[in-house]
């Protein structure tokens, strides 16, 4: 179909110029993109990557020549194919939209009109460009733009019947369908598991070598782009700070920013050495005339306070907004030495110890259950121990359970069966049973931040609460000191959690929590809703505070990166069913299960991976309603009907057990072969910035 | 099949929900402390004339037992007899509420132009000067009460301008057309009423929906505005209309009366405000229960209409 | 996360004049407060004087329309109304303020209560709100006075009782889906991981965060009390006469309405722009504190 790259031509698809953006507010205009220039090859990937805030989205969105109700453009012109999107007309740029550039937004729930069909949206997208291929009818151009981005046909679908990944997908052949010169993405895997978001780079990656159109890639995450983008560039606070070939940036980052960023994201493949965080926190106050990043930058200078800085090209295609870049280029980013954790000694009693335990919801509201009641199984047979002073981690995807076996650790749903005992006492299943002393002995934190403090609050009121329900003496210096072992000064005492970060409530949560010298701390997801440079900074605090404390605790997560840094032993769930529990290091370097072993691979590294999933061996056999491995039907080693009739007994290791039909032995001899096959695949030529990242097997 | 379910489950909610009305009538009239005949008669009523109220009412009995009697009564259709006027109520009712359901009609289709469109008008032509100035009027009309409103209406358009009857009284032997004429009046005022809650809510819900991200996403498809507003914001702007409309039903019926006073037209809130004034407990409690009755109804159809618009809602979770 | 929440500017330290607080609060909670302002001072006034005594017959020409000495006209015994008026001012204020206050704190403390505990309790309490709602409100107001008997007609207490009684299940209502929603945040469950009391969560963690609602939900609630309590006037079945209650008022002078419609306008007026600043002031409120405003309903 029509397809622009047919007379070959020196003018750029985008060309950007000197963008700037204001957003007015009660105070005046605040500028959000100041001088960004940036120009998109035509079928180019190009990735725009930062932290929130910094206006990648912002740029974004005026690609579609969109721009939110209280913005203005200050600056600037955005080319495409040579004409100004910024002057045009309304009904010119709506021939534009859908047809020659589109947009895959970030939430496809809230992206996909409620009430109709996913079908009848493709449709009228297809109409109102008049972009149906000659001698090809509506319903099977439909049909074939799901089977590119692997659906079945589902056009009779409404949008909440489909999964968020299936979701996903229909936005993608939505944004397709008209054959647009330019895919604009927004955070387009946001929210979805990890093998979801590899399936859809993948599909991405297919799609472009296929249609041929060029992108733009959103997103804060730079594992994801480095398996998809041909050149990336680094905003930060509204401004672009480099921009470099994909493979160039990640080997050597110039600006000291890109540094950081780079250095600060946890990898599957480093060892305990510790990702350091970027130094600060974006605050507009701090800002002075010249480089924006100064007061956050190791290797800034005075000069550099005053002068502002501009993109200027170093090297092949590589430009840095840095003046001192060149000095910089052989200094190494300061990082931690890879070092081993204490691993603390194994007791005798355990801390917490979870037998057998089996849980369920059953359809709430009296009336449903008159109706016919329903009960969901959630999770079975939940065996875990936890020593005093332990990190265990609790990995799985969503809808694995996780989070349900904490709120049953932590008494707020009675399992189905099982015990929960601490310290060798039985704990009631309830709230209401437990004693006060087991009510402060476990502590909670949960997911998101921005709810887990009451903003009617002060910190101080926030903290004191704890410390008086339970008739805890305390000093005034208690509660800043307290803030200070999460690195808090004692002025956020007076602040409101509105006026605070979502890392910095995370943090005041964790000071909370420990303030009542807990025996145990479940971590519920608590890094997922904060960017990766502050979740960097909370590992850190976690790690000081274990050994500070000697608190035990049950991380949970479905980030296998952080859980490297943290956790001494790692639980892996599946549909509700432990699959495995083992040492950390043990598990990184021979995953032995084959469902780790598909969560390992599809973690993304910092290096283009080429990740294909291993199909599953025999996806017609999947475990019937309560028998069988969960893993049947997706396996790719099942051995048969054996793995759907049977549930596997547990097999002990060396730290753990696994659950699986194949004999021990056997696993062991292909992990280790599929682990070798990795290094040598990822291990190219060392550069400076990874050399101590190098693997030990 | 689940959304059988749904529809019997709400039909059920409904059915108790009647049925503690019934409770609770029977006990605010019948069950509070104290003599029951004396607070209908008054103070100054003979003994004679409280006997034969008691003898009339059974007041003799326990109430539990009235109470059993007078639902089940009711459940055969037998709404009982007026005291006041010794004919079978279902009688009197009967012309009454036809009387009242063509008045509403008349006034509902009237709402539905006078809401929809300025709350449109208003949506998509947001912080201008129309949508400051329709919210003003609104305000302003939003603030007189019901009985001032018809009032100031009845003077306008019957006595200053006498182009319509200031009574309005509607027979079988006059013509349709003056019957018509006599109806415009009271049904304005009630679509009025009604109007002026609904367009508020649903100026904001569009408004709310015009920001959402299927319609920014509608948008930068490229699809023309009148699609978008059209087909992806208007079917999802109109279902809290919707339960704004089911809410407006019980400004309606509190409305009709007093629009019906004001204007003398013989309908069912006239009825019960001499049930009232006559202090006929039968009567009361038979319009009541029947107003009651038509609100639950509306606010079930209204239910189950939303359920049907938004689809999202059939898988009860 | 509202960063125009003018609320939230008072904890730092960009607004902190009280001038400077009241230039920022939105245009309709300005001109709504001066109004209600107006109106209030107004009935100070007229508990203490007016021009001519409310009962005072003879004071004028019967239906001699507007004039200097009577702005509001004089009725048909000779009673000057804009007298009439001003008495009745403080009626109305008092009423509608002591009945909303009446139905808020039952309906919120059965409403908060209710929607955060959930499970049985949450239904019973459910199905009677729904029940005493789906009696329209003019009806159910109606029945309880005619229920109380002769002894109690017309008095304020009763009125107020009335308000009371039709509001309590509608903010009720409105209280239960607040704390529904909140009792779903995470703070809330660090407190009731604590082994917290269900009062001491109501109180401490869920009421202060439907404060905002609550306040709006009162707000609206006495926007709509003066013409509840002028339609039972209206009707007959309100305070007992002479006492000048504005609806009873009008529903007087209706009858006067082609010979002198000034006796019925003139306190339709003063009672509409009584109405008009409550909503404003209710108008502004909800935008200040960040609420939808739903005026109505």
């Amino acid at each position: 179909m029509n397809n622009n790259k047919g007379v070959a031509t020196m003018t750029q698809l985008i060309e950007i110029r000197n963008l700037g953006i204001a957003y007015g507010g009660q105070t005046g205009w605040t500028d959000v993109v100041e001088g960004v220039c940036l120009e998109i090859a035509p079928g180019e990937a190009f990735g725009l990557v930062g932290e929130s805030g910094c206006g990648k989205s912002t740029v974004a969105y005026r690609l579609l020549g969109y721009g939110a109700a209280n913005s203005r453009v200050q600056t600037g012109q955005v080319l495409f194919e040579g004409t100004d999107l910024l002057q045009l007309d309304a009904r010119s740029l709506a021939d534009l939209r859908g047809n020659r550039i589109a947009l895959v937004p970030q939430n496809p729930t809230t992206a996909l009109s409620p009430g109709m069909r996913v079908g009848q949206q493709i449709r009228e997208m297809i109409l109102t460009h008049r972009a149906l291929p000659a001698g090809v009818s509506m319903g099977q151009r439909i049909t074939e733009l799901f089977a590119l981005v692997g659906l079945p046909d589902v056009s009779r679908r409404y949008p909440h019947e489909l999964s968020g990944g299936q979701q996903q997908r229909v936005t993608i052949a939505m944004a397709v369908s008209c054959n647009p010169a330019l895919l604009v993405l927004d955070e387009p895997t946001t929210g979805l598991d990890v093998t979801t978001q590899r399936q859809i780079i993948r599909l991405l990656s297919d799609l472009r070598s296929r249609i041929g159109m060029a992108m733009l890639y959103v997103t804060h995450d730079l594992a994801l782009l480095a398996q998809i983008a041909d050149r990336i560039g680094v905003m930060y606070a509204g401004q672009l700070v480099e921009v470099a070939p994909c493979a160039q940036l990640l080997a050597h980052p110039a600006h000291p920013y890109s540094r950081g960023l780079i250095a600060s994201i946890p990898s599957v493949l480093q060892g305990h050495a510790r990702g350091s965080g970027l130094r600060g926190m974006l605050r507009r106050d701090q800002m002075a005339e010249g480089c924006k990043f100064e007061p956050r930058c190791d290797f800034a200078t005075a000069t550099c306070r005053s002068t502002p800085q501009v993109l200027v090209p170093v090297a092949d295609g590589q430009a840095v907004a840095c003046m001192r870049w060149s000095e910089l280029a052989d200094t190494q980013h300061s990082t931690a030495a890879a070092s081993t954790a204490l691993r603390p000694e194994r007791q005798s009693t355990p801390l917490l110890s979870v037998d057998n335990l089996s849980l369920s919801y059953a359809q709430s509201g009296w009336f449903t259950e008159w109706l016919g009641k329903r009960t969901v199984p959630i999770a079975r047979d939940i065996d875990l121990e936890l020593g005093a002073g332990e990190i265990v981690a609790l990995v799985g995807e969503s809808g694995s359970g996780k989070s349900t076996i904490a709120r049953a650790i932590s008494g707020r749903l009675a399992p189905m069966s099982g015990t929960i005992s601490v310290d060798g006492h039985r704990l009631e299943p309830t709230l209401a049973g437990r004693s006060v002393q087991q009510l402060r002995e476990i502590q909670y934190i949960f997911q998101n931040p921005d709810a887990s403090l009451n903003p009617r609050r002060s910190v101080r009121a926030i903290l004191e609460r704890p410390l008086q329900h339970f008739a805890i003496e305390s000093t005034p210096a208690t509660l800043e000191t307290a803030l200070e072992s999460v690195g808090l000064h004692a002025g956020y005492l007076n602040r409101f959690p509105e006026q605070l970060s979502g890392g910095e409530r995370q943090r005041v949560a964790i000071a909370r929590a420990l303030l009542v010298n807990p025996k145990l701390l479940i971590c519920d997801e608590i890094l997922s809703a904060l960017d990766v440079s502050v979740q960097t900074k909370i590992v850190e605090l976690l790690l000081a505070l274990k050994e500070q404390h000697a608190v035990a605790m049950l991380f949970i997560s479905h980030d296998l990166a952080v859980v490297r840094q943290l956790a001494d032993r790692v639980a892996v769930l599946y549909r509700g069913e432990l699959m495995q529990m083992v040492d950390t290091d043990a598990l990184f370097n021979s995953p032995l299960h084959p469902y780790t072993e598909m969560l390992l691979l599809a973690a993304p590294g910092l290096r283009k991976d080429d990740y294909v999933p291993k199909p599953p061996a025999m996806p017609d056999a999947p475990s019937v309603a309560g028998n069988g491995c969960p893993l049947a039907g997706r396996c790719p080693r099942q051995v048969g009907s054996l793995c759907a009739e049977r549930r596997p007994a547990p097999q002990m290791t060396q730290s753990g057990f696994i659950r699986c039909h194949i004999p021990l032995a056997e696993l062991a001899h292909h992990s280790d072969v599929a682990v070798s096959a990795r290094h040598v695949q990822v291990s190219g030529p060392a550069s400076p910035l990874l050399s101590y990242r190098s693997i030990t097997p | 099949m689940s959304i059988l379910r749904l529809v019997i489950s709400r039909v059920a909610l409904s059915a108790v929900t009647l049925l503690l009305v019934s409770l609770l009538i029977f006990l605010i009239l019948e069950a509070l402390p104290g003599d029951v005949a004396t607070r209908i008669l008054g103070r100054d009523a003979t003994a004679k004339a409280l006997e034969v109220l008691r003898e009339q009412l059974h007041l003799g009995d326990p109430a539990f037992s009235r109470y059993l009697h007078w639902l089940g009564d009711l459940l055969h259709g037998n709404l009982g007899v007026s005291i006041a006027t010794g004919r079978p109520i279902a009688d009197v009712l009967g012309p009454r509420i036809i009387n009242t359901l063509l008045l509403s009609l008349l006034a509902f289709a009237m709402y539905l132009v006078l809401a929809i469109v300025p709350a449109v008008i208003q949506a998509t032509h947001r912080g201008t000067k129309v949508d400051h100035a329709i919210s003003v009027v609104t305000l302003v009309l939003l603030s007189l009460p019901d009985f001032l409103l018809a009032t100031i209406l009845l003077f306008i358009f019957a006595v200053a301008m006498p182009i319509l009857p200031a009574l309005a009284t509607v027979s079988d032997a006059s013509s349709w057309l003056d019957n018509l004429r006599a109806m415009i009046l009271p049904a304005v005022t009630l679509a009025i009423i009604m109007a002026v809650y609904a367009i508020r809510v649903l100026r904001d819900s569009l408004i709310e929906v015009l920001r959402s991200d299927y319609v920014r996403l509608a948008e930068l498809k490229g699809l023309r505005p009148y699609a978008v507003l059209w087909r992806h914001a208007m079917p999802n702007a109109i279902v809290p209309a919707l339960n704004i409309t089911a809410l407006n039903l019980g400004f309606l019926i509190g409305g009709v009366v007093i629009v019906e006073r004001v204007f003398s037209y013989p309908g069912f809130g006239t009825l019960l405000i001499d049930a009232l004034q006559l202090r006929d407990l039968p009567l009361i409690k038979a319009t009541v229960m029947i107003s009651a009755a038509v609100y639950i109804a509306a606010n079930l159809v209204a239910d189950i209409g939303a359920v049907l618009l938004q689809p999202r809602l059939r898988t009860s979770r | 996360m509202s960063l125009t929440n003018v609320m939230s500017g008072w904890r730092t330290p960009a607004l902190s004049s009280w001038p400077a607080r009241w230039m920022a609060m939105p245009g309709s909670f300005k001109v709504g407060s001066i109004i209600l302002a107006a109106h209030v001072l107004f009935a100070l006034i007229g508990v203490f004087w007016t021009p001519y005594g409310f009962a005072q017959m003879g004071t004028g020409i019967p239906l001699s329309g507007m004039s200097w000495l009577h702005p509001m006209g004089v009725d048909q015994i000779g009673r000057d109304v804009l007298s009439r008026f001003m008495y009745g001012a403080h009626i109305v204020l008092l009423l509608a303020l002591a009945g909303t206050t009446l139905g808020m704190v039952a309906g919120t403390v059965l409403g908060l209560v209710s929607g955060y505990l959930g499970g049985l309790f949450d239904e019973i309490v459910q199905r009677l709100v729904e029940a005493m709602i789906s009696i329209p409100f003019l009806a159910l107001a109606l029945v309880t006075i005619i229920a109380a008997g002769p002894a109690l007609a017309g008095e304020p207490a009763l009125i107020v009782l009335v308000v009371g009684l039709v509001y309590t299940p509608r903010i009720a209502r409105i209280a239960r889906a607040a704390a529904m929603e909140i009792a779903t945040r995470e703070y809330v469950a660090v407190a009731e991981l604590r082994g917290e009391s269900t009062w001491s969560i109501v109180r401490r963690e869920i009421l202060p965060n439907t404060a905002n609602v609550l306040l709006v939900e009162f707000s609206l609630r006495i926007s709509y009390a003066p013409i509840l309590i002028g339609a039972l006037g209206f009707l007959g079945f309100g305070i007992r006469p002479p006492t000048p209650e504005w609806g009873l008022m009008i529903s007087e002078n209706r009858g006067l309405l082609i010979a002198s419609p000034v006796t019925v306008f003139g306190p339709g007026l003063g009672f509409a722009s009584l109405v008009v600043g409550l909503n404003l002031f209710t108008d502004g409120l909800s935008r200040m504190l960040g609420q939808r405003s739903v005026v109505g309903a």
